[in-house]
């Protein structure tokens, strides 16, 4: 297998029934395995026959999964309305939400059914709910905090509501949101089981606001090829430039909130997310001519390789210093102004993992089609900010309209026996509470960001 | 309780089994009395029905636009049984997106089609023969529910019924989505479940106190939000809810659906 360059091995997959069976401590002991030599890639295209529905993904660690695991073929991102009047029923929530979390990511058996009342269970996997690479990550949003006066002096540094950028066609119903659940896995049908037994069991604590689904295209198995990094619905590998979320020094450097990030102190492990529903104008776009499509985006339509180096491959690095005139990328390509690859951009880097997505037909008759763009990053200004105001204005943005999407904090990770944001909750001062009806938790959790 | 044995499983069965007769038997003054509230709820429709038609019938826009809503509440409240019959229920309380062409279409009828002639169109024009229909309709309902028998798991997953009304059409405000009089109808639901959930409450609150609570709860926290909006003797438009306010009546409404829809189990109806 280990000849193979699209190893099964995934990163924090535990295959075989021998996963059902394993101790939860067994599972974060193999999150931390290294990464196999083919899996550089969050982006890389889901492989056929190489998944099954017996994988899991361990919901323990120093960091949540769903954000430097390898993305699986599906994925739905939900944002939420919270009901919580005080930590004690924040800290509820969380608990429930974890009760939730681990039962729907490793699997099991689905509780007994009385005939006479609603199954606990949707149903939709049949009686034992395989793990199927499920990930559940939470993140929370600015109105979490702001909304709330015993919360909004823990929001992180630069948690903000996201705001209108310069093609931007925003949609109330789909943006924002007191928290966001990232659900990825195999297939589509254990995203969906997922959000439903996560409805079902919080109808007093979220109120569902909107929730976007979406996947990547699976490739055929090739034995020797490269990874490609999957299509979007331009057509284009979406990802060849992404940062290796295997390198785990680059990942704290770039994806992680850590104990020197000038942030509050519970959030050391967490990482910003950038979920952004990106309209693309597939019609338009399809009727575009190829060298153009190409002068766009700054890359080769079929192979993804760099203009400037048309005969390469996707992994080939673009050289924009020999070309300070655009002759062979234009200025305002798309991978240009989002990586400019100087010395100075570095720093704005972010973790890409997006979806596709496909809901059908517009008023216009128009397919609505376009990107579930999920991107990663230890400091949104810095990140996806920045890199978004160097593509405002950009000639893409004929092509695509953003109208949804948020910025969302993802909590730190939690070990086994812990609960997600139960760094957050040991730190919300019990006098700063209007109505402190129970004291935070006497056992204080474990710091999951202290670890190198 | 995540895993029985088949022993355990057949044995919990055996005793619901056992308790299901004795509630079916329990169950037979609460359903009469029930059988009371929805026949005094229809006599009310019928009387209001008459007025609002006279109003209708008589041109007075702003009349009838203020007899809309209290007409409905009646309605709203007993809607698990006005449901069970299905002919009537189109007729009196069908909305647009029913009819392939919605708002234009002939067949569309009842109140929100009067609804629409009085506030989208600010007349009475051509609404005639509705009202007319209208009532004869609430009146036929006003039959066939005196000789009804009520079935007991109509009557206790009513409540259920009516939680998710409301939260599949009420909390967007798509009911009432001319008049935006939409909090009246969550009042007539409101009311109708807490009615099932008081006649029952003495069969569950012995076996099972923390569920009584928890509903008890939800229902009051819908008060305290409703009575936010009270104007004279009932609501300001929908479009006044905050979106706070919204989503804490969301919660409730999907919390009680979701305990509420555990009633009929819980004193052994199928």
């Amino acid at each position: 297998m280990a000849e193979t360059p699209l190893s099964t091995t995934r990163r924090g997959l535990l295959a075989g029934a021998a996963a059902l069976a394993a101790a939860p401590g067994l599972a974060l002991a193999a999150t931390e395995q290294t990464t196999s030599a083919g899996q550089r890639h969050v982006t890389d295209a889901p492989i056929a026959d190489t998944t099954n529905s017996r994988d899991m993904v361990s919901p323990h660690g120093a960091h949540q999964a769903g954000i430097v695991t390898p993305r699986p073929a599906n994925g739905i991102v939900a944002a939420f309305h919270v009901l919580a009047n005080d930590a004690a029923d924040l800290e509820a929530l969380f608990r429930r939400l974890t009760e939730r979390i681990v039962f729907l990511t490793h699997g099991g058996p689905v509780p007994d059914a009385d005939p006479k009342l609603p199954p606990p269970d949707s149903g939709i996997l049949g009686p034992v709910v395989p793990p199927d690479a499920l990930t559940i990550t939470v993140g929370l949003g600015s109105s979490l905090f702001e909304d709330r006066p015993w919360l909004a002096a823990l929001k992180p540094r630069v948690l903000q509501r996201m705001v209108k950028f310069h093609n931007d066609a925003l949609i109330a119903d789909l943006c924002h949101g007191d928290l966001m659940l990232q659900f990825c896995a195999n297939t589509q049908d254990t995203c969906v089981h997922a959000l439903r037994d996560v409805v079902k069991n919080l109808p007093g604590q979220m109120v569902l606001k909107w929730a976007q689904a979406g996947n990547v295209p699976v490739l055929p198995q090739r034995p020797g090829a490269a990874p490609e990094s999957a299509r979007n619905l331009l057509g284009f590998r979406d990802g060849s430039a992404n940062p290796d979320s295997a390198d785990e020094e680059l990942m704290r450097r770039l994806v992680w909130v850590g104990p020197e990030s000038d942030e509050p102190d519970w959030a050391t492990g967490g990482s910003y997310a950038a979920v952004r529903i990106i309209r693309n104008l597939v019609e338009r776009w399809d009727r575009t001519p190829l060298g153009e499509q190409e002068r766009i985006m700054g890359r080769m339509k079929m192979s993804g390789a760099p203009l400037d180096q048309p005969d390469a491959t996707e992994a080939q690095v673009p050289d924009f210093a020999t070309d300070p005139d655009g002759t062979r990328t234009p200025l305002d390509a798309h991978i240009r102004l989002a990586n400019p690859r100087t010395p100075a951009t570095e720093a704005n880097l972010i973790l890409r993992r997006p979806f596709n997505y496909v809901n059908g037909v517009l008023k216009n008759g128009q397919l609505d089609q376009g990107l579930l763009f999920i991107a990663w990053q230890a400091d949104l200004d810095r990140g996806f900010i920045t890199v978004q105001k160097r593509l405002d204005k950009e000639p893409l943005e004929e092509y695509i309209r953003p109208v949804g999407g948020g910025y969302f904090f993802a909590l730190p990770g939690f070990a086994d026996g812990d609960y997600v944001g139960s760094t957050l909750i040991a730190a919300i001062s019990p006098t700063s509470q209007t109505t402190s009806s129970q004291p935070v938790s006497s056992d204080p959790a474990p710091d999951p960001g202290t670890k190198p | 309780m995540r895993l029985m044995t088949f022993a355990a499983a057949g044995a919990l069965l055996a005793a619901q089994a056992a308790h299901a007769q004795e509630a079916t038997l329990d169950l037979v003054e609460p359903i009469s009395e029930y059988k009371i509230y929805v026949s005094e709820n229809v006599d009310t429709l019928v009387k209001n029905t008459t007025e609002f038609v006279a109003a209708v019938k008589a041109g007075d826009v702003e009349k009838a636009k203020s007899l809309f809503a209290p007409t409905r509440l009646n309605y709203e409240a007993i809607e698990p049984i006005a449901e069970l019959f299905s002919d009537l229920d189109v007729s009196i309380d069908s909305r647009a997106d029913d009819y392939e062409k919605a708002e234009a279409d002939p067949a569309f009828p009842g109140f929100h089609r009067i609804e629409y002639g009085l506030w989208e169109k600010n007349s009475t024009e051509g609404l005639d023969p509705v009202a007319d229909k209208l009532l004869a309709d609430v009146q036929d309902l006003q039959g066939r529910i005196e000789s009804l028998t009520f079935p007991p798991e109509v009557v206790v997953g009513g409540a259920a019924v009516l939680m998710e009304e409301v939260a599949a059409t009420k909390i967007s405000g798509e009911e009432d989505r001319y008049s935006h009089t939409d909090l009246w109808d969550f009042r007539g639901n409101f009311d109708g479940a807490q009615k099932i959930v008081e006649l029952m409450r003495p069969l569950v609150i012995d076996r099972d106190p923390d569920f009584i609570k928890t509903v008890d709860e939800n229902f009051a926290t819908i008060d305290t939000i409703l009575s936010k909006y009270q104007s004279g003797e009932g609501y300001v438009t929908y479009d006044n809810l905050t979106e706070a306010d919204r989503v804490v009546l969301a919660a409730a409404v999907n919390t009680l659906a979701e305990d509420l829809s555990t009633l009929r189990g819980k004193l052994g109806l199928d």
